[in-house]
């Protein structure tokens, strides 16, 4: 049962992952792209990290997806972005990069067949996370406030002088 | 019954909701298709735009304002999620964490007030603006 | 009957699109009474078949996809906030043996649901290919990503007390007090972040009728426009019930069953949300937003870090 819905949910998410790639309008795209990432919470879910499961679909679905639909609707030129879409999926294009990416995925294979089986089904409590977090790691959750403060700050200033803001 | 291990039969009455619900928007979706009239006229087929005639398309660069909105909510949430695994586990991590999230929200709290003086959580118009500055200037 | 039982599933759902469907007449009256009018009073008693005149009249309205509009997104994005709002009812416990699933994450499942449920306006702006809608998603996205933050932020403060996400586990620590006395703070925030994600009155900027038409959903008619209006019902709905359950008590109460104690309870925060639409005026857009950075979202942390202190305090006592 835990593994039928576990490889199923991978299925959906690795399908949506190709169909994301291969769309030429960028809001279907981007829906695959969300589709996606509820699987893979899925995913996370039956592995037992809950509270991975959830926050992925809260920050990726929920945030990040939103700023990338954002952006798409501000940017958006209709016809004119489907064309070039085309023109980018040609096979001459995208026939190297997936040589190479096939290559990586035989070795990923490979490595999954020899390698151990991880443990999977091992619930990770929320509040075991959080002790971790500001117990032994707790010089991480500073560098990353540091790292959002930056974040912030460039981001803003690169849209102000990037576009036209008021 | 091993609790350390993930249930996945405690999701099944999610999942018959779930399904459920999907069934109910499917029937909502549905219904009009087998009862509803059919009309035509003239505009019928028309953007409705207050009765003006549109012009153009939507692609329009019409908001930009909006774009930094998008950002500040993406690294705000972030910062939110560490927030949310020290809120749970506040009691076992004690006045050490304590402090550290003192740390944190300050880092926090200072970026808000940097945008803030920098007038990046003013959306005002300019006309607007010039409206309130000429207001204040008369008292 | 306990929680997830068939018959539990089947009533919920059915008694919470009743309440949806219900709420549009009693918005309409409510709103007469404290405007010194009727309302619809001419269907049956008090007017109550009013809701199923309006029922069948939005089913049999044309069902019309725009020839210009992006066709398999528009019909999806009614149903996304449909789907989501009636999803998230999942983890209300509405009384110690009815519900639908006992989740220990109750709550990150309501936020990330509540998070997801903004797709619905985003998409139905982009895909009516109409100047309004598009102005109105930008505009409903933009407000509910802001509110959404600390709407986050204020629940974290009950969290803290209750030292988990699970919402029964919640419900049963408030035998004793309700965390709306701890909490007052956070019920604030939360309760202005309800309102402004439920994009009604004061925080109906989306769908400004004397500048947008109708916001995001202009281009929609007959029965998914319904599915907005009773989207933002349920969303209504839900956000009572989870105020209920997070800061009064849940089903605690003296005499009368649990489930009525719910129920009445949230009852009375769909009134109050009514109450306000009858009475605030909409304010500016820019004002609405900087309310919420400047205002409520320093606000909610500062909340977080005085209840962290309080149970660091009170915890070493014990």
């Amino acid at each position: 049962m835990l593994l039928t819905l576990f490889y199923t949910a991978a299925a959906v998410a690795v399908i949506s992952t190709a169909l994301v790639v291969t769309q030429l309008n960028a809001v279907h795209a981007l829906l695959y792209l969300i589709l996606s990432l509820i699987a893979s919470a899925v995913v996370f879910y039956l592995m037992g990290a809950y509270f991975a499961a959830l926050l992925e679909v809260i920050v990726y679905a929920g945030a990040v997806m939103v700023l990338f639909l954002f952006v798409v609707m501000l940017l958006n030129l209709g016809q004119r972005t489907i064309e070039q879409e085309q023109a980018w999926l040609q096979p001459g294009s995208w026939r190297g990069p997936a040589v190479l990416a096939g290559v990586l995925l035989t070795e990923l294979l490979w490595v999954l067949a020899t390698g151990s089986a991880a443990e999977t089904g091992h619930v990770v409590s929320s509040k075991e996370v959080g002790i971790r977090l500001f117990g032994p790691y707790v010089l991480a959750v500073e560098l990353a406030s540091m790292l959002l403060l930056a974040g912030l700050v460039g981001a803003y200033h690169l849209a102000r002088r990037g576009g036209r803001l008021r | 019954m091993n609790v350390d291990r993930v249930q996945v039969e405690s999701l099944v009455p999610l999942a018959i909701y779930f399904l459920l619900v999907l069934g109910v928007v499917g029937v909502m979706l549905a219904i009009p298709r087998f009862v509803a009239q059919r009309r035509r006229s003239q505009a019928r087929d028309e953007p409705f735009e207050s009765g003006i005639l549109s012009v153009g398309d939507t692609h329009l660069h019409l908001g930009v304002h909006f774009w930094p909105i998008a950002i500040f909510f993406v690294i705000f949430d972030l910062e939110a999620i560490f927030i949310f695994a020290w809120a749970v586990a506040v009691r076992e991590v004690g006045w050490p964490g304590y402090l550290e999230m003192l740390v944190f929200v300050s880092v926090l709290l200072a970026a808000l007030v940097y945008l803030w003086k920098l007038g990046a959580l003013d959306w005002r118009t300019r006309r607007q603006q010039l409206q309130d500055s000429l207001l204040s200037e008369r008292g | 009957m306990s929680v997830g039982s068939p018959l539990n599933i089947g009533l919920i759902l059915g008694a919470v699109i009743a309440t949806a469907a219900v709420l549009i007449w009693v918005e309409r009256r409510l709103l007469a009474v404290w405007q010194d009018r009727l309302g619809p009073n001419r269907l049956g008693p008090l007017g109550l078949l009013q809701v199923a005149a309006d029922m069948i009249k939005i089913l049999s309205k044309e069902d019309w996809v725009p020839p210009f509009a992006d066709k398999g997104v528009f019909v999806f994005a009614p149903t996304v906030i449909m789907v989501t709002m009636l999803t998230a009812f999942a983890v209300v416990p509405i009384a110690p043996d009815v519900g639908i699933i006992d989740f220990n994450f109750g709550l990150l499942y309501f936020l990330a649901l509540s998070s997801l449920s903004v797709y619905s306006a985003v998409l139905a702006g982009y895909a009516s290919n109409n100047k309004y809608s598009l102005y109105g998603a930008l505009r409903a996205s933009a407000q509910t990503l802001s509110y959404e933050v600390f709407m986050g932020l204020s629940v974290m403060g009950v969290v803290m007390l209750a030292g988990t996400f699970d919402l029964r586990v919640i419900v049963e620590a408030q035998q004793n007090l309700w965390y709306i006395v701890p909490q007052c703070l956070g019920f604030a925030v939360f309760f202005i972040a309800a309102l402004a994600e439920s994009h009604r009155t004061p925080f109906d900027l989306p769908e400004a009728e004397h500048e947008l038409v109708a916001g995001f959903h202009t281009e929609y008619s007959g029965i998914k426009f319904g599915m907005f209006f009773v989207g933002e019902y349920i969303g209504i709905t839900l956000s009572s019930a989870m105020m209920v359950t997070l800061f009064f008590g849940g089903w605690h109460g003296p005499l009368l069953p649990p489930v009525v104690w719910f129920v009445l309870k949230t009852a009375v925060f769909i009134m109050l949300f009514i109450l306000i639409r009858g009475s605030l005026p909409r304010p500016r857009y820019d004002q609405l937003m900087a309310f919420g950075w400047k205002v409520m979202l320093p606000l909610a942390l500062v909340n977080l870090m005085l209840t962290g202190a309080l149970v660091l305090m009170v915890g070493s006592d014990a």
